[in-house]
C-alpha cells in the first residue's frame, strides 16, 4: 500500500500544477489582472506594458472685470483738443486665454441738446458732438490729443475694436471727445456704448 | 385827595414810557455795538460754502472715478459650451464672483437670430451656475451667440448697467 502511494504521488503532484497554471491563464492563455486591483505594478526590465491615459479637455472660461456704466462730463474749456474728463476705465483679464473688448453697438440720446447732431469722428461742425475711447499711454493721464482715438458711431452697427488682452493682462482706457461751439451747454446726454468681450 | 389821585394817573404811563425809552436806546446800543466795521454789504442766503463746481478737474476725475468704479463687474463663461441635445443641459459655467457686490441677470441670445434661448434668475453674489438647460430648444448645430450680463444692486434690485461676452453653443444632436 505503501509503495502504490509514493507511486501515484509524483503523478498527482504533477496534474496538480497543470491544474493551477491552467486556472491562472484563463482560456486565452494569457494571465488576467484581477480587475481594479492593480493601478500599477513593477515592469520587468526589457519587457513592455499598456498604460491607460485619459484625457479631459477642459472649458475655455472666459474671466473679465469691467465697467457696466461709464459717466464723463464734456466742456469747452478743458485744455486740448480732447474736451471730456474721463475717468480711468480699467478692463482686466482674469483667466488665462486673451480676449479682446469690442463696442458692437452705441446707443446715443441728444435730445436734451436741441440742434445738436452727433459726428463719428474728431472734426465737428458747429453743432455737433463726436465721442470715443483712446487707451492710456501715459499712467493716470487723460489724453490731451485725439491719437489713436476709436470713435463711436451713434445709434449703428459697429465692430469696433477697442482693446487687447492678454492672459492674466488689464489695460486702461479713457473717453475722449469734442463739441461744436454752437452745442448748448448745462445739459445731459447719454452716449451707451454695448461692449462685449470675445476670446482672441 | 385829588392831587395825589391825579399825580397816581399820570405815574404809570409816565413809567411805561421810561422803561419803552430805556429799551429802545438798549437796543440801539447793542446794535451799534454789534455791528462791524467792514459788515455794511448783506450776505447773499443763496450763497454755497465751498468751491465752484466744475472749476477743479481733478475733483471732478475723482468723482467720476468713483462713479465708475461702483459698476465695475467681474464675471465668467464658458466660451465655448456644449449641449449633448438642443433639450439637454450644457456646462455655461455662470458665474457672480465674490467680489462683486451685485446681483447678476443672465440673458444668452443667438447672434444670427437674435433669439433669447437661456435666462437665469438673479445669481447671488459668490456663486456660480455650472449647467444650464436652455430655455429654448436648438438644433444640432453651432450658434454664435452672446451672454449679457446685467447687474442689479443687492439693496434695491436697481439696474446699474450690463456688458456682453461671446461666446459659442455647440449642439450635438
Amino acid at each position: 500500500m505503501k509503495k502504490l502511494f509514493f507511486s501515484i504521488l509524483p503523478v498527482m503532484l504533477v496534474a496538480a500544477l497543470f491544474m493551477t497554471s491552467a486556472y491562472a491563464a484563463g482560456p486565452d492563455g494569457a494571465v488576467p489582472y484581477a480587475a481594479g486591483a492593480y493601478q500599477s505594478e513593477d515592469v520587468p526590465i526589457g519587457s513592455s506594458n499598456e498604460v491607460l491615459m485619459v484625457g479631459t479637455v477642459e472649458p475655455t472660461i472666459m474671466s473679465v472685470t469691467m465697467p457696466t456704466y461709464v459717466p464723463f462730463h464734456i466742456a469747452r474749456s478743458v485744455q486740448g483738443e480732447n474736451k471730456v474728463i474721463s475717468p480711468r476705465i480699467t478692463v482686466t483679464n482674469n483667466s488665462s486665454v486673451p480676449v479682446s473688448l469690442d463696442v458692437i453697438y452705441t446707443s446715443v440720446d441728444l435730445s436734451k441738446l436741441q440742434g445738436t447732431t452727433w459726428n463719428n469722428g474728431q472734426y465737428v461742425g458747429e453743432n455737433q458732438i463726436a465721442i470715443g475711447f483712446q487707451l492710456e499711454t501715459l499712467t493716470n493721464q487723460m489724453p490731451t490729443s485725439f491719437d489713436g482715438t476709436k470713435w463711436l458711431w451713434a445709434n449703428t452697427q459697429q465692430d469696433l475694436n477697442v482693446m487687447s488682452l492678454g492672459a492674466y493682462d488689464n489695460s486702461t482706457m479713457y473717453v475722449v471727445g469734442t463739441l461744436g461751439s454752437g452745442v448748448p451747454e448745462n445739459n445731459t446726454f447719454s452716449v451707451i456704448p454695448t461692449f462685449i468681450v470675445r476670446q482672441a | 385827595m385829588e392831587t395825589k389821585a391825579a399825580q397816581r394817573k399820570w405815574l404809570l404811563p409816565a413809567v411805561c414810557a421810561a422803561c419803552a425809552v430805556c429799551l429802545v436806546v438798549a437796543a440801539g446800543l447793542a446794535v451799534f455795538a454789534l455791528k462791524k466795521p467792514g459788515n455794511s454789504l448783506e450776505l447773499d442766503d443763496n450763497a454755497t460754502m465751498g468751491i465752484l463746481p466744475g472749476v477743479d478737474v481733478a475733483q471732478r476725475q475723482q468723482e467720476l472715478q468713483q462713479q465708475l468704479d461702483e459698476t465695475m463687474i467681474a464675471f465668467s463663461i464658458n466660451a465655448s459650451p456644449v449641449f449633448a441635445s438642443g433639450s439637454a443641459e450644457g456646462n455655461l459655467m455662470l458665474e457672480n464672483p465674490a467680489n462683486n457686490a451685485k446681483l447678476l441677470v443672465v440673458e444668452l441670445y443667438v447672434d444670427g437670430t437674435g433669439e433669447l434661448v437661456y435666462q437665469s434668475k438673479a445669481i447671488p453674489v459668490g456663486s456660480y451656475i455650472e449647467n444650464v438647460r436652455l430655455d429654448k430648444v436648438l438644433g444640432p448645430g453651432t450658434y454664435p451667440a452672446t451672454a449679457y450680463f446685467k447687474a442689479y444692486r443687492e439693496d434695491d434690485h436697481s439696474f446699474i448697467g450690463q456688458v456682453g461676452a461671446a461666446v459659442t453653443l455647440s449642439v450635438l444632436s
